[in-house]
């Protein structure tokens, strides 16, 4: 088994809001650890608590219970914090500095000689594609430049863990996909990369392993092939609408119009076999046969649903 | 000290960067300005009204801006959540809090620079000169400040700006008026002089560095005719920098422990 980077052991922290200090649980005794060299997906619905777990990883919010490790130095001593680079949520940087300024700025607190901070900041604003807005004050860059500059800052001290809360979150798809790149770029220079995020589809194309957080508690931690189920769901089978007839439906399956025929869902042990040789023996034009199996949408809701029910 | 040193440029650079600073500036200098103005209306007293006006309008703008930049040195970096990202960094808390009011120091000092520079081009108008003693009031009003930023700073680590610069506003007047409160005192009852005595102990004695006009061993102090010496200087530099560091040291304790959510 690869190294432990960062290890959470049992955090939790619990606010005590308002006038009469209503106790209200953010995290509740989360345990998990990141291995070197891998992509981390924190994931779970907002307000589930993975922000606030991330501040305590940061030493931004005191844990009320438990303790946490950056390469066996405690959380949040300087040791620790010196081999971690951090990209908050929608990140709000010093409006009159200019890129350069501003990594300078990083580069002093995270002890880099002065002769490397300028090498290192104008490398690291090429690699964000930020050279255009080189001399420009960050009070005039768009959300997705801010992320970029946000994504330079946290690697201005060279770390070797790098944690981004929420990075994909109101960029475009373009802007997501230049994220993920580079969140896999990372990765292949021997970086360990954790990441909080509730979008899906990015997990499943990035992630190595996988915590799961509903309501402050952690349900799943591992590699998204063993969380998912590998068992079939349903099978799909498309139809162009004006060829032949579709044949009689099984049990349990469902039909659905699309825009250039009919989709039969056919539920999971229905035969596929036999539905597909009387639809072909009906002149039915069979455009597509897709078998579905649990994707990380499925075990999110499924987890999410769980989670209410127990509340 | 790199780290210190980096906070507190920076924290002078978004000063530098700041158009209502200018614009206090401005209204300082048109004050310092206009003491040429008033000075002609009087009778062979030109340069004793500019020297008092230019001190006065360099004493109000400095603790106003001291007031105004010192309680939202911490609670801006909070409202915008640029401290989420710089804490982050193998910084400690205290390094933060130290680097920002030696930020801010440093653009106090300018900003009296710059207002002293006026008043001596002013008074160089009417052939006057910018003496030792004019130098020694502009420095004592320069640990005042700094005694009112901290005093803002500490405020501002655990209440919202308003409160804190209504609260260092009231130091400031209060401070200011410590002779009269603990003159007050004599005519009352024991108990309410107590009170008195230890309310003067707390809250700093600014009187110390407006001593114009001051007796100050059985002498009257001006700056226009004998004024304090250096023992004086020294003590009352000593008695600003040492209260300054104790309200800063409980500054960093308090927000030692916040949590930043």
């Amino acid at each position: 088994m690869s190294e432990i980077v960062l290890r959470a052991d049992e955090l939790a922290k619990t606010f005590h809001l308002g006038f009469f200090r209503k106790r209200v649980e953010a995290v509740k005794q989360a345990t998990f650890d990141v291995r070197r060299g891998e992509v981390f997906g924190y994931l779970g619905p907002n307000g589930s608590g993975k922000t606030t777990t991330l501040k305590m990883l940061m030493g931004l919010v005191f844990p009320s219970h438990g303790r946490a490790e950056v390469l066996g130095r405690p959380v949040p001593s300087r040791e620790a914090k010196r081999r971690l680079g951090y990209l908050p949520e929608s990140p709000y940087f010093y409006e009159y500095l200019t890129p350069e300024e501003f990594l300078d700025l990083v580069g002093a607190l995270c002890d880099v000689p002065r002769a490397t901070r300028k090498e290192r900041a104008a490398r690291l604003i090429t690699r964000v594609g930020l050279d255009h807005a080189r001399g420009r004050p960050l009070r005039k860059f768009s959300k997705g430049m801010l992320q970029r500059i946000g994504i330079a800052q946290a690697l201005m001290g060279d770390p070797e863990l790098v944690v981004l809360d929420e990075p994909m979150t109101g960029l475009d798809p373009i802007g997501r996909k230049e994220i993920r790149d580079l969140m896999l770029e990372l990765k292949r220079e021997g970086r360990t990369v954790l990441y909080s995020t509730h979008i899906l589809p990015d997990v499943e194309m990035t992630c190595d392993r996988v915590a799961m957080i509903f309501a402050g508690r952690i349900r799943n931690v591992g590699p998204l092939s063993d969380l998912l189920t590998a068992r079939l769901l349903s099978t799909e089978v498309s139809f162009r609408h004006d060829i032949g007839t579709i044949p009689s439906l099984p049990d349990g399956a469902h039909v659905r119009e699309t825009p250039d025929g009919m989709l039969v869902d056919l539920p999971e042990g229905a035969d596929v076999d036999a539905f597909l040789k009387a639809a072909l023996a009906a002149d039915a034009s069979v455009v597509s046969v897709t078998p579905r199996r649990e994707s990380l949408e499925d075990l999110f809701v499924r987890e999410a649903g769980a989670q209410k029910g127990a509340a | 000290m790199n780290r210190i040193r980096a906070i507190a440029w920076n924290t002078f650079r978004e000063a530098v960067r700041n158009k209502i600073l200018y614009s206090l500036l401005f209204f300082a200098v048109l004050i310092i300005v206009s003491a040429l103005a008033i000075g002609n209306l009087t009778l062979h007293e030109e340069v004793r009204t500019i020297r008092d006006v230019g001190l006065f309008g360099i004493d109000l703008f400095g603790v106003i801006i001291a007031i105004f930049v010192g309680v939202n040195l911490l609670y801006k970096e909070l409202d915008l959540k640029t401290v989420y990202t710089i804490l982050p960094k193998p910084l400690r808390r205290w390094e933060f809090v130290l680097g920002k009011w030696l930020g801010m120091l440093l653009t106090l000092a300018v900003q009296m620079v710059v207002m002293a520079v006026v008043l001596a081009v002013v008074l160089a108008f009417e052939d006057a000169h910018f003496d030792v003693a004019m130098a020694k009031a502009v420095w004592l009003l320069f640990v005042n400040v700094m005694l009112v930023t901290s005093v803002a700073v500490f405020f501002s680590s655990f209440s919202s700006p308003f409160l804190s610069g209504f609260f260092a506003l009231g130091c400031f007047v209060v401070g200011r008026s410590v002779p009269d409160i603990r003159a007050l005192g004599e005519k009352m009852g024991p108990t309410a002089k107590a009170v008195l005595n230890l309310a003067c102990s707390l809250i700093p004695n600014l009187h110390l560095f407006y001593p114009s006009g001051a007796i100050i061993g059985a002498e009257e102090t001006s700056v226009h005719r004998q004024f304090v010496g250096a023992d004086y200087l020294l003590s009352a530099t000593a008695y600003g920098v040492a209260y300054s560091l104790v309200v800063l040291v409980l500054a960093m304790l308090i927000f030692r422990k916040r949590d930043f959510v």
